[in-house]
Formats: structure tokens, C-alpha cells, sequence
């Protein structure tokens, strides 16, 4: 099969400047505050009392759903805080944990579980996209729908972020494993591993270390074709939409990214992640930190210094959740850390459509976002609705190239939430 | 302690720096090498059009701003450029006070009447090219001889064409003095040279300011129209080549057609909209008692745009469903 030709979307001019960073461990944070909700999985239900001495990866919150994945404490040391209501990056206000260091990385003995499924669930791995699902629920539907093609994705989400191929680079090996695990639960008949296609030294490590097993798909950088529809249908060439209730094991297919796969093949608990940070004047580097340490120890590892005034991002330029403050902890939700001077802060101000039409050119869901965007604006709902506000992914491709610098996504994002509210006040 | 504070909006958090002022500027650039090319046949008469064109519309621009009560915004160059294509529509001996008249059309009726850039449902430019043509069809119309004192007028290639046949056309005018321009031929300043319109279009669907599809669909609309009249009967009947290269034919291509606001934004639409208006100049051509149709044809067919519009692209993954449907 031929893969996808991909439309619209933009080709970042220095899109993997990271590539060549290899990871630097943070120091072990004297504190960490772990949210109790890092995924889908919804909220866990807590397992550690105050004054707990707890070990590495010992499991400090259990998830409500069946396959859901569990959080684990990221270092050793002593439960010195029960948050009721913590703020996360979302705004959500959920349970949170707080553990002092003991200085020692004392880690949890974990019984090898012989049941690989039991094995990821237990080790709390998510996809680590945008969406971040239990990868164990995933894998529960995979295997009851009889999925037979694997994609493992290399590419990275955003322009500046290099983690996932920076990963590829560095644990083939783990990644390898990984797919080799994911063979046992699945009856996988093709895995194809989709990189980018200027990432030369991750490709060859994958060549390595994969020995052919995986057929390996190189694809020119285009930003956002790493979202998940976007990336089957560059894998696969079948279009699936997007919020119509399709999903991707409806074709037979399971799409992973390689940090979750590299998770799975060191069968350890997932109480880190691989993180791109960068800043606006393009400077990025690759850290691996562990989850709950907070924002302000990353940036100062990193030699960055925020301006009041500028933005701090969760995850990279394009989609990116701006943060309130340097308190928040990283989540497993985190896939970098972007950071903005004063200076560099896009101010996109409601401004009057000139039809251009660049934003239909560049949407890769073919959408006429000026349209739905205007709509939205207007207070129009429905008609925003007619023209296919649902299937918008929020890239913000159109909003990038705007030469009158219309918030489109914004627009569309209020319009969105308007009419959930609605549906569900009714 | 309270922390500096941070912007907290929604992304996307970096800009392409793509603007209204660039695109106008790149429309400008992209016109000098005509300019250039009308200022070696006309001589400075080309630059004083020019100069009085793009300084009357700023002017008028910000006068009406005023009036119109609306931020002062004549830094975005939109009004310079509009200027500057009008210019390119006018002979090189047209008076000035031609020109100024001109581009308060421009900017009153094409522009702030309806609301502002953006907002107008014809391009500026035409409206006041139809109506300075049609209130002074002398001034307007009639070519200057490129040699003379400029005192004396000369059949443009496409009256000579309407006025007297194809059979002599190509001894008259060389189709290699037409594409680069030479001061045997006359027109308007802006159909002086078609190297240089080419250039010009081309650097602005390289630097992605313009779609290449209306100037695609535009010059083989009129390509083919015209060859099919041609296969049939060259004696009476010009070629597709000539057609091409003979007054606006590119000018509207790459510069008139391509006008953002009144111009579809799909590419069907723009496809469409590109092969009607080629081969509605070709009509206007053939049928009408102008010479010229290029630009009444663009005028024309943008009053189908929000037609064009229509003609959308199916939304991604649509195969399995409409999303207006959306369970949400």
C-alpha cells in the first residue's frame, strides 16, 4: 500500500534542531507533587497516607477503570502532603500527592507479572499523544477487535519538539522489546514505524535494532501530521474522521507512540518522561525528568529564565497549554516544555477576514476555518456546526499563516464548548 | 510570593509573521520589473502615473479612514498597491487629475463604502478602471505612440485585431516585441512587457502570496477558447499565442484575478473561477465592441466568487459520515 499523500498543513523550516541533544537526566527533585490524574484513566483513588515512606515506583493511586493506568511514586521518601483540590495545567482541580526525596533512589521490587497485558496496565504506560489513553484499555480493544497493523510513531507533534525521534535514536533497542511485547497480546500481521524523514540517526538505529520485523516508513516533516487520524491515513491511506465515533481499530490498526513503546519494552514503572524543552529563539534541549517535578526546576536546569510578560507552555508552539505559574508539575501529559520572552508573545486580536482564503489551503481537514471561525464569532452556533465546526482538530495551521492575525482556534474552540454546554443542558 | 505574571491564551503560540503589509508589499516588488519595462518604452510618464496613482490613493485612503471614522491603517500598503495596479490599467499620458479621480473611486467605492479592507465585494482597482473608462474613454482608451512626443495615438495590438483582422497581426506586431515589449507596441502601462509580468506573477506564487491556480485557470481558459476559433479559422481569427501575449491577458492573470477578497478560496472554486475568466476575456474579445476583455472580465466573474465558494472541498474522512451529524 502506498502511504497517504498529505494536504494542506506547513513544513516547518528547522523542525528537529533537537535531534542531535541526547537526553540529560534532571537531578532527582527534593520534592514532587503527583496529581492523582495524569490521563484518561480518570481520577485514581489514592493508595498512600500522609507520612508514608514510599519506594520508586511503588503505586500511590490505583485507576478506576479496569485497564486503566495506575500512577507510581517517581522517587523515594515520605508522603509529607494530601492535596485535596490541586489546580493542574488544565485547570481541573484534582487530588494530589506530595513526596519530600530521601536522597536515595530506593526502588520497588515489582513482581514480574506473567500476563503481558496485566504487565503494561500494572506499569501505568499511556500513549503519550495528545490524547493520552491507558495504553492497557488500547490494547484491551485492540485485541477484542482483532487489530493486525501496528503503527509505532517516531514523529514528533509540534515543530521544535525532538523527543520522539531523539528516542528512537537512543532506545531502538527498548522500543524493540516493546513492539516484541505488544506482539505477544496482539496477532500483529505488520508494524510499521513512522519517523521523519531527516532524522537519518534514529532511522539507522531503528534499522539495527529492528531487523526488519518493522517496516519502517520515512515521512518528509509536515506539521500536524502527527495527530493520530492524520498519521493513519499517512500510514495506511484510509481517511478516518475525526469525532464521528470511528476509530482507528475499526480498520484493524493500533497507533503507539515510541515512548510508550520503549515504556513497555523496559517493563518498569512509567514514573518519567522524555521531554523536548525549548525556547522561542529556537534553543532546545532533551531531558528526561520525573513526573511531579515542577516546571521551575526543568527551566532552571536548563539555564532559562522566564520573563513576566512571556508564555510558559505545556508542550510545544502550536498547541501548547499555557501555564499560570512555575509550580505546575510535569504530568505524563507533558511532551515538552516551550518557553516564550515577552517579546515573542503573538498577540492575535479580533480583526476583520480579508478571504485570502490561506487558512482553507493550509487545513489539513480541508475545512473552511475563516468561515467557521466567523460564525463562532458572530454567535451563529449552528451555522458554525453546519460547516463542520466538529471535525476541526485545533492545529492551528490557519491561525499561523492569518495575515490579519484572527484567533481562529480560539473562535473555534469557544464555539465548540458553547454548544457541548448546550447539548448537555438540555 | 507572587510570580511575575504569564500570558495564558490559546495557541497556536508562534505566527508565520505572514501580513496584509507583506502581501501588498510583494504586490508592489512584483510590479516594478513592469514598471520598469513601460519607464524604457514610455519614459518617465510611466513614473509620474505611478507616483501620482500610489500618492493619491495613500492620501485618499487616509482621508476617507478619517471620515469613515476607522483606524489609520495606510501603513498596511494596501492602498499603494491598489494604486500601483491601477496605474498599470492607464495609458502613459493620461492627466492626472484623471488619476486621482481614479483612485477615490478606488478606495470610496471599492473599499470603504463597504466596510473596509476585506469587506468589498469587487476589487477597487476595476471598479475605478470601469469607471474611468467609461466617463473618459479618450483619456483612458487611447494609446500614446511610444516614439512620438506622445501627442499622437496608436492602435493597441487588440484594436488592430478588432479594427482590421488577424491576417497582418503577426507582421504588425512580432509575437517577440509583444512578450518583451518594444516600443513598436503600444497599450497600457502595465502591458508593456509580458517577461516582466511574468516574473513578477511568478515570484509572488513562489513566495506563496497568490495561488497559481486563478492564473493557471485563467491563461488556459483563454488559451483554449481562443484555439478553438483559431483551429478553425486562422485567417480570421488570432492565436492562442497572441492572445496570450496581446494586452492584459497576463496583467489579469497573475495580478487582477488573483485579488484576495474577491476571489474564491477553494481550489476548485479557484479553478473554475480562473478558466471562466479567460474565457469570458476571450468573449468580450470576440463578441463586444471592446478591444480588450481581460479586466471587464474579472469584474464580471468575481460577482460569481461567493458561487465559487461553494464549491468546498469534502472534509477529511467524510466517506464515513457527515460531521454535521456530530454526536458530541
Amino acid at each position: 500500500m502506498r502511504p497517504g499523500k498529505m494536504r494542506g498543513g506547513i513544513r516547518f523550516s528547522h523542525p528537529l534542531d533537537g535531534l542531535s541533544s541526547p537526553f540529560e537526566d534532571l537531578p532527582t527533585p527534593s520534592v514532587v507533587t503527583v496529581a492523582l490524574q495524569q490521563d484518561r484513566s480518570g481520577v485514581c483513588a489514592l493508595r498512600v497516607k500522609k507520612n508514608d515512606v514510599v519506594l520508586a515506583g511503588q503505586i500511590i493511586g490505583e485507576s478506576p477503570r479496569p485497564n486503566g493506568a495506575s500512577i507510581h511514586a517517581p522517587i523515594s521518601g515520605v508522603v509529607t502532603e494530601l492535596i485535596k483540590a490541586f489546580q493542574d495545567f488544565h485547570g481541573r482541580m484534582v487530588p494530589a500527592v506530595v513526596i519530600e526525596s530521601d536522597g536515595a533512589a530506593n526502588p520497588c521490587e515489582i513482581p514480574a507479572d506473567t500476563d503481558p497485558l496485566a504487565a503494561v496496565q500494572q506499569a501505568g504506560v499511556v500513549c503519550f499523544d495528545h490524547k493520552t489513553d491507558p495504553l492497557a484499555a488500547k490494547l484491551e480493544e485492540a485485541r477484542s477487535r482483532k487489530v493486525g497493523t501496528l503503527i509505532v510513531n517516531a514523529l514528533d507533534g509540534e515543530p521544535l519538539l525532538s523527543s520522539r525521534a531523539r528516542l528512537l535514536l537512543e532506545q531502538a533497542e527498548a522500543i524493540a522489546a516493546g513492539i516484541d511485547a505488544l506482539k505477544k497480546i496482539l496477532d500483529l500481521g505488520r508494524v510499521i514505524l513512522t519517523v521523519d524523514a531527516n532524522a537519518a540517526e534514529a532511522i539507522a538505529a531503528a534499522t539495527r535494532a529492528f531487523s526488519g520485523a518493522v517496516q519502517i516508513l520515512p515521512l518528509r516533516n509536515r506539521y500536524p501530521q502527527a495527530v493520530d487520524y492524520l498519521l493513519v491515513q499517512r500510514a495506511l491511506n484510509v481517511e478516518i474522521p475525526y469525532s464521528l465515533g470511528v476509530r482507528i481499530t475499526d480498520i484493524g490498526a493500533l497507533l503507539v507512540d515510541v515512548e510508550a513503546m520503549a515504556a513497555v519494552g523496559r517493563g518498569q514503572p512509567v514514573v518519567e518522561r522524555f521531554i523536548s524543552v525549548a525556547t522561542g529563539k529556537g534553543h532546545v534541549k532533551n531531558l528526561r525528568v520525573a513526573i511531579g517535578t515542577p516546571i521551575r526546576a526543568v527551566l532552571e536546569h536548563c539555564r532559562i529564565t522566564p520573563e513576566p510578560g512571556g508564555k510558559i507552555l505545556a508542550g510545544g508552539p502550536m498547541t501548547g497549554t499555557a501555564l499560570s505559574g512555575l509550580d505546575q508539575p510535569v504530568t505524563k501529559e507533558f511532551a515538552g516544555v516551550f518557553v516564550q520572552g515577552r517579546s515573542e508573545v503573538v498577540k492575535l486580536e479580533e480583526a476583520v477576514c480579508i478571504k485570502c482564503g490561506r487558512c482553507v489551503e493550509v487545513c489539513p481537514m480541508r475545512l473552511m476555518p475563516f468561515l467557521i471561525s466567523g460564525f463562532s464569532e458572530k454567535g451563529r452556533l449552528a451555522e458554525a456546526a453546519q460547516h463542520d465546526l466538529f471535525a476541526c482538530i485545533e492545529c492551528g495551521c490557519c491561525t499561523y499563516l492569518c495575515p490579519v492575525r484572527i484567533p481562529m482556534v480560539q473562535f473555534i474552540q469557544f464555539a465548540k464548548g458553547q454548544l457541548m454546554a448546550q447539548r448537555k443542558g438540555v | 510570593m507572587k510570580e511575575p505574571g504569564f500570558v495564558v491564551a490559546v495557541g497556536p503560540h508562534i505566527h508565520s509573521g505572514n501580513s496584509v503589509r507583506d502581501m501588498m508589499l510583494h504586490q508592489i516588488i512584483a510590479l516594478l520589473p513592469a514598471v520598469a519595462a513601460a519607464f524604457l518604452v514610455f519614459g518617465a510618464d510611466t513614473l509620474r502615473v505611478a507616483a501620482i496613482a500610489m500618492g493619491s490613493a495613500v492620501f485618499w485612503d487616509a482621508v476617507l479612514q478619517k471620515l469613515f471614522k476607522r483606524s489609520l491603517s495606510i501603513g498596511d500598503l494596501s492602498a499603494a498597491a491598489g494604486g500601483l495596479v491601477l496605474a498599470m490599467l492607464l495609458p502613459a499620458t493620461v492627466p492626472w487629475w484623471v488619476v486621482v479621480l481614479g483612485t477615490l473611486v478606488m478606495l470610496l467605492l471599492g473599499k470603504h463604502v463597504y466596510g473596509g479592507l476585506g469587506c468589498n465585494p469587487f476589487n477597487g482597482v476595476l471598479i475605478a478602471y470601469v469607471a474611468l473608462l467609461l466617463s473618459y474613454p479618450g483619456l483612458v482608451g487611447d494609446y500614446p505612440v511610444p516614439t512620438s512626443d506622445m501627442m499622437m495615438t496608436q492602435n493597441s495590438p487588440l484594436l488592430e485585431l478588432k479594427d482590421k483582422g488577424a491576417e497582418f497581426l503577426d507582421e504588425t506586431f512580432p509575437l517577440q516585441d509583444l512578450f518583451l515589449g518594444s516600443t513598436l507596441i503600444t497599450g497600457t502601462i502595465g502591458e508593456v512587457s509580458k517577461l516582466a509580468l511574468l516574473l513578477g506573477g511568478l515570484f509572488l506564487v513562489l513566495r506563496r502570496k497568490i495561488s497559481w491556480i486563478i492564473p493557471a485557470g485563467f491563461l488556459s481558459g483563454l488559451a483554449g477558447f481562443a484555439a478553438v476559433f483559431w483551429l478553425i479559422d486562422p485567417e480570421t481569427y488570432a492565436s492562442p499565442l497572441f492572445h496570450l501575449l496581446a494586452g492584459g491577458s497576463l496583467l489579469g492573470a497573475f495580478f487582477l484575478a488573483t485579488d484576495w477578497t474577491t476571489s474564491p478560496v477553494t481550489k476548485t472554486g479557484m479553478a473554475l473561477f480562473g478558466l471562466v475568466c479567460g474565457v469570458m476575456t476571450m468573449a468580450i474579445r470576440l463578441w463586444s465592441q471592446w478591444p480588450e476583455g481581460a479586466y471587464f472580465a474579472v469584474f464580471m466573474v468575481s460577482m460569481l466568487t461567493p458561487f465559487f465558494d461553494k464549491l468546498r472541498p469534502k472534509v477529511f474522512g467524510s466517506k464515513f459520515g457527515s460531521h454535521r451529524q456530530v454526536q458530541f
